[in-house]
């Protein structure tokens, strides 16, 4: 007998008696929250910034009025040329991003009780570029904050999901001494827009 | 050695002891903060519970359907016995894509297999990615914490060991630059794998995806730049559905760190064009821990190790005291399920205050199960000289009323007369950094006596 079926025989001897599957009620939860609000704080909890924009012109001149002086940007907003210094060539080698100074991306889903925001398969290009980026820019219209993590499940599909992710803040570290360090292994800077 | 001894030689540096128990409460303190803004936050941990406790009453259904939909999604699964079997899975993946350099984001589970040293051994680089582990890697040491593996060091600690294996420049300890440093040579690293490790939060049995938390961002750089990525996880990682991880992810970094959520919460299920994604499910004891009715719910654990936080000993005693891959309350508790005579110390290392169970987001009944071990530990493995008798002797004067009465004069006089070099002495291990009070005059039994006297006399 292979290991995996010596593992399983082992796991239903070993098992208790069935126990059934609690049943989650969301209304314990609800606070009525102001969801653009707490999403903002939660962001810049986590250490990322908040801009309200009207719409994703704005976007672009904020984002490169904060980052004036970088070489290597890449965004997949609408009518954006004028901004991308990559073409979708360099994009299919991940290993070629080392040096991309600012990504702008857009989101379909944020969560107010966390400021985390969704991104899928679908919104980036390749996996890495959210993470190999220096500065990463996240575009997130506001009715599509949603309160809590129960709410933002219950709009992903479990069966169309190739990879996504929540990010919350930019990437970060305390394993000196406890001392907060923004930037680690991922971006050193998330800047979101609502739109 | 015993917990004890190795607390022991943690305390010789008392600066750095009150300095990890301050930092470590602080930890605490956060998750405190944390909560106390969710509504309903017990219900949440009983959720948690509840649906951890129904997956272990299914776990071989979810595994195999996990497993099911796993393969539909083009990730191969294997499965392993033991630590020995998955060191062996892993290299044989290793070497059928000849991959050479490996990154590895935290993963207690590789840990306990002992990975790195057998892919060493076996002539591959395996470089550990989260900055903690990365420190305690460069140190050749052991994680002393499972969310915060260099606890026990300190910045110019650091310092020293980047400056050897680094080539960084003295800083005295600037935790800026030295992050700054590790992360242009991780970098490095990322680019140049061939393979990616990582750990696995969550196993979600109805998609066949699973779930990676990291604050560094160093799990994805990791896995979406190689061309394989094995993930390993332990049999107890499986939830039901995509939707129990909305009541996980709740409840997983607040009670770790006190922040909402990590800055990365990756959700895994297809590799990426022209890659491979491997998951090795590992067993390595926790069927048996299964079998155990007193024991089977530490298989709840999520790993946020807030009961280390939160625990008097831990925090006094450091991680590596435990000797074992997962140290503090809940490793007190697993332990002793894999060898008991080894682990046999550990179920003491405990004042069953019960913080522990309070905190666990998952409503382990940490402190229960540590008297519990204690019980069958009495019984079965040889315990020490004074203990054994000292314990024999306190059954028999606690048994016997008058007995009591008169041991308990003798030792008050003791304590008033004799020196302390006396009370002190060897068998007293309490007295070894520490006083016994002065002895009183009275017991409680005749104080309270005379005071009952005093009031029938007030009241003629």
């Amino acid at each position: 007998m292979d290991s995996r079926d010596t593992i399983l025989k082992k796991l239903k001897a070993n098992k208790p008696e069935f126990i059934a599957l609690p049943k989650i009620n969301l209304d314990i939860f609800d606070e009525n929250i102001d969801m653009v609000k707490e999403f903002i704080r939660k962001v810049e909890v986590a250490g990322g910034k908040v801009f309200e924009v009207t719409d994703n012109k704005e976007v672009l001149s904020k984002t490169q009025e904060a980052f004036p002086d970088t070489k290597v940007n890449f965004t997949n907003l609408d009518d954006s040329g004028f901004f991308n210094t990559i073409d979708s060539e360099t994009l299919k080698n991940p290993h070629k991003l080392n040096d991309l100074d600012v990504l702008v991306l857009e989101s379909t889903l944020g969560v107010a009780e966390n400021g985390a925001v969704w991104l899928t398969d679908n919104d980036i290009p390749v996996r890495v570029i959210p993470f190999i980026t220096k500065h990463l820019v996240l575009v997130l219209p506001k009715e599509n904050i949603v309160p809590y993590m129960h709410q933002a499940y219950s709009v992903i599909d479990p069966q169309v999901l190739d990879y996504g992710i929540f990010i919350s803040g930019p990437s970060k570290t305390a394993d000196i001494e406890q001392s907060l360090v923004i930037g680690a292994q991922g971006a050193m800077s998330l800047t979101v827009f609502l739109v | 050695m015993s917990h004890s001894k190795l607390a022991g030689i943690f305390n010789k540096d008392e600066k750095k002891v009150d300095w990890h128990d301050k930092a470590l409460w602080f930890v605490r303190h956060k998750r405190d903060l944390s909560v106390h803004e969710v509504k309903g936050w017990e219900e949440l941990r009983n959720l948690g519970h509840g649906i951890k406790a129904h997956t272990l009453s299914h776990l071989d259904v979810y595994l195999e359907q996990f497993e099911a939909n796993a393969l539909k999604n083009g990730v191969q699964v294997h499965w392993a016995a033991n630590g020995d079997e998955h060191n062996q899975i892993v290299h044989g993946i290793l070497k059928e894509n000849h991959a050479k350099k490996v990154v590895k984001s935290k993963s207690m589970l590789t840990e306990e297999c002992h990975l790195n040293p057998f892919l060493e051994a076996n002539d591959i680089e395996v470089i550990d990615t989260d900055l903690g582990e990365r420190i305690v890697q460069l140190a050749k040491e052991q994680p002393s914490h499972i969310v915060l593996p260099a606890i026990h060091k300190n910045k110019l600690e650091v310092d020293e060991l980047f400056q050897e294996h680094l080539g960084t420049k003295p800083c005295n300890g600037d935790p800026q630059y030295l992050t700054g440093e590790a992360r242009k040579h991780l970098r490095e690293k990322f680019i140049h794998a061939d393979a990616a490790i990582t750990g696995v939060n969550f196993a979600i049995a109805e998609n066949g995806g699973f779930v990676v938390c990291t604050n560094e961002g160093n799990a994805d750089m990791g896995a979406h730049l190689a061309a394989v990525h094995i993930a390993c996880m332990g049999v107890e990682k499986i939830i039901p559905k995509q939707e129990h991880l909305g009541v996980f992810l709740r409840l997983l970094a607040r009670s770790a760190t006190g922040q909402p959520i990590t800055t990365y919460s990756s959700h895994f299920r297809k590799p990426r064009k022209d890659t491979k994604m491997h998951i090795v499910i590992v067993d390595n004891g926790r069927s048996e821990q299964l079998s155990r009715p007193d024991f089977r719910a530490s298989l709840h654990c999520i790993r946020c190790g807030a009961c280390m936080n939160t625990c008097p000993i831990y925090r006094r005693s450091g991680g590596h005291s435990y000797d074992a891959t997962i140290p503090g309350p809940i490793g007190s508790i697993l332990s002793p399920g894999k060898d008991l005579t080894k682990y046999s110390t550990l179920p003491f290392a405990s004042t069953l205050c019960g913080s522990c169970s309070d905190v666990c987001p998952v409503k382990i009944d940490i402190h229960t199960q540590l008297y519990k071990w204690r019980q069958i530990i009495g019984k079965e493995t040889p315990q020490p000289f004074i203990k054994k008798k000292s314990m024999a002797a306190m059954g028999k004067i606690f048994s016997k009323p008058s007995l009591y009465g008169k041991v308990g004069a003798v030792a008050r006089w003791a304590l008033r007369t004799l020196p302390k070099s006396l009370i002190n002495s060897w068998p007293n291990i309490w007295g070894k950094t520490r006083d016994l009070p002065v002895g009183p005059k009275q017991s409680f039994d005749q104080w309270y006596k005379e005071r009952e006297n005093n009031k029938k006399d007030d009241q003629k």
